[in-house]
C-alpha cells in the first residue's frame, strides 16, 4: 500500500511538473504570439495565425504524438518523451494564451493609449503601469478556465508514455484490480482544481476595485 | 505678445481624403481660441496633430518657439525625439469621453505623470494634485476611483490631471460633450476660471454662448477649411458666411 501511494506521489509530481513548466513557458511566450498576431506585418500575422488554428483546430493529444515522433521519423532522431511533452504543450497552450492577450488587448479603449501619450508617458511604461494591469482585470476568468483545463490535460501526457498520475494510477489498478488508485488520482485532480479556482476567484476579488 | 501655437498651412488625408486642407492660425499667450464647426470638419484631427497623436501631410508648427514639424518640399518633416517630447510637455489635452485611468485612484490619476514623467517626489505631486482637485471643487474625491465619480466630476479630474504637468497651452476638444446640461454648466464654470487667470487655450465646442464669452478668436471650420475666423463677437453676432450663419443658427432653440 505505501508502495502504491509512493509511486503515485511519483506520479503527481511528475504532473505538477507538467503544470508548471508548462505555464512558466506559455504565459509569457502567448504573449510574444499575441503580438505577432497583431503585429502590421502581414506575414508574420498570417503565420502566427495559421499556427493559432492549428493549435486550436487539432487535438492535444495528436500533437503530443506529433511533437515526439516527428524528429524520429524525419531526422532519425529521438529525444526524451518529458523534453517533447513540454514542448508540445508549451507551443498548444502559448496559442490559447496568446488568443485570450489578444482580446483583453484589444477591449482596452484607445483613448486610454492617447490620454497615457499626451500625459507623456513612455510606451513602456504606458504598458506596464497603464494598459497591462487593466488587460489583467478583463482575462482573469478565461485565464482561469485555461488553467483548470491545463491540470486536466497533464493526463495526455501519458500518451507518449510519460509516468504522470493518471497513467501510473491506471496501471497500478490493472495490478491490484481495484479502481481505487484511479479514484485517488480524481481526488488529486479535483483539490488541484479547486486551489487553481480558488486562486483565480481571489485574484478577481482583489482587481475588483474599480470597474 | 508671445506666440504660443503658430500653425501654417497644416493639410492632413486619411487614405487619400483630405481632412485638412490648409489651415493657419496662431494663438497667443494667455488667450483663448475657440474652434466651432460641424461634425466631421477636421476639429479634432487638428487637435490631435497638435498634441502628436496624429501626423501631419504636410505645414509648419511651432510651439512656443520650438518647430514641431516644418514644411520641407510640400511634406511636413518633423523634429527629432528629444525635442517633439519637450514640445509635448507643454501641451495638455482634455478628451471628450474624459480618458481617466479606471485602475488608479483620483489622487494617483493626478499623481501618476508628475512622478513618472516630470520625476517630482511623491509629496509634491500629491500636494499638486490636491490643491487642483480643490480648485475643481472636488477634494472629497481623491482617494476614490473614477467609476464612483459622475461625468462632470470625473471631467474634472482630467482637467487637474492635465493641469498638474503645468502645461503652456491646453487644448479641450469638445469637453462637454458627453455630459448633460448640468454638468456640462460645470465643466464650462472650470473652463472659465482657466481663462480668467489666463491660461492659454484652445477649445473646441459645441456650447456657442460660452465660445463666445470666453474667447479672444474663434474660428469656424467646415469641410476641412477654416471657411470663417475673426473676433467672437463678429463671427458668432454677425457671420458673413452663408454657412457660419446656418450652422450658429442650428444650436438656437
Ligand atoms: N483615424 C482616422 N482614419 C480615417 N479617417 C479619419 C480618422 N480620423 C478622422 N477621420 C475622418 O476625418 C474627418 C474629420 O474628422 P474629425 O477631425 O474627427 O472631425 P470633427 O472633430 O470636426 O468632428 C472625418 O471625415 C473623419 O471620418
Ligand atoms: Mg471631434
Amino acid at each position: 500500500m505505501t508502495g502504491l501511494l509512493m509511486q503515485m506521489l511519483e506520479g503527481t509530481v511528475t504532473s505538477l511538473q507538467i503544470f508548471f513548466l508548462t505555464l512558466i513557458f506559455s504565459l509569457p511566450l502567448g504573449f510574444v504570439v499575441a503580438k505577432g498576431r497583431m503585429t502590421g506585418i502581414r506575414i508574420i500575422r498570417w503565420i502566427t495565425d495559421l499556427y493559432i488554428q492549428i493549435m486550436r483546430g487539432t487535438p492535444l493529444i495528436l500533437q503530443l504524438i506529433f511533437v515526439y515522433f516527428a524528429p524520429y521519423y524525419l531526422f532519425g532522431a529521438s529525444y526524451d518523451r518529458f523534453t517533447a511533452c513540454i514542448i508540445a504543450f508549451v507551443i498548444n497552450y502559448s496559442a490559447y494564451f496568446a488568443e485570450i492577450y489578444r482580446s483583453g488587448l484589444q477591449s482596452i479603449d484607445k483613448g486610454q493609449y492617447e490620454a497615457a501619450k499626451v500625459l507623456g508617458f513612455t510606451r513602456s511604461y504606458t504598458f506596464f503601469h497603464i494598459i497591462l494591469p487593466q488587460v489583467i482585470k478583463k482575462i482573469l476568468p478565461a485565464l482561469g478556465n485555461e488553467v483548470i483545463t491545463l491540470v486536466k490535460d497533464t493526463a495526455l501526457a501519458q500518451t507518449i508514455g510519460v509516468s504522470e498520475l493518471f497513467r501510473v494510477a491506471q496501471t497500478a489498478s490493472s495490478r491490484v484490480f481495484s479502481t481505487v488508485p484511479i479514484f485517488i488520482a480524481g481526488v488529486f485532480y479535483f483539490v488541484m482544481n479547486y486551489i487553481v479556482s480558488r486562486l483565480f476567484t481571489a485574484g478577481e476579488k482583489k482587481l475588483g476595485y474599480y470597474r | 505678445m508671445k506666440e504660443m501655437i503658430r500653425l501654417e498651412n497644416l493639410s492632413k488625408s486619411f487614405s487619400g481624403i483630405e481632412v485638412i486642407k490648409n489651415i493657419s492660425f496662431t494663438l497667443t499667450e494667455g488667450e483663448v481660441l475657440s474652434i466651432i464647426g460641424p461634425s466631421g470638419s477636421g476639429k479634432s484631427t487638428m487637435l490631435r496633430i497638435i498634441t502628436q497623436l496624429e501626423r501631419a501631410d504636410n505645414g509648419t508648427l511651432t510651439v512656443d518657439g520650438l518647430t514641431m514639424f516644418r514644411s520641407v518640399d510640400g511634406k511636413a518633416v518633423y523634429s527629432k525625439p528629444d525635442e517633439l517630447r519637450a514640445i509635448g510637455l507643454k501641451m495638455g489635452l482634455v478628451f471628450q469621453s474624459f480618458n481617466l485611468f479606471p485602475h488608479l485612484s483620483v489622487l494617483r490619476n493626478i499623481t501618476e505623470a508628475q512622478r513618472a514623467v516630470l520625476k517630482r517626489d511623491k509629496a509634491e505631486a500629491e500636494e499638486k494634485a490636491m490643491s487642483l482637485l480643490k480648485k475643481m471643487g472636488i477634494e472629497d474625491k481623491a482617494g476614490q476611483y473614477p467609476f464612483q465619480l459622475s461625468g462632470g466630476q470625473q471631467q474634472r479630474v482630467s482637467i487637474a490631471r492635465a493641469l498638474a504637468l503645468d502645461p503652456e497651452v491646453l487644448l479641450f476638444d469638445e469637453p462637454t460633450s458627453a455630459l448633460d446640461p448640468e454638468l456640462t454648466r460645470e465643466i464650462l464654470k472650470v473652463i472659465r476660471e482657466l481663462a480668467e487667470e489666463k491660461m492659454t487655450m484652445a477649445v473646441v465646442t459645441h456650447e456657442m454662448h460660452f465660445a463666445r464669452a470666453i474667447s479672444d478668436y474663434a474660428i469656424f471650420m467646415d469641410n476641412g477649411v477654416i471657411a470663417e475666423e475673426g473676433a467672437p463677437d463678429e463671427l458668432f453676432g454677425n457671420p458673413k458666411e452663408e454657412r457660419t450663419r446656418k450652422f450658429i443658427a442650428s444650436f438656437e432653440e
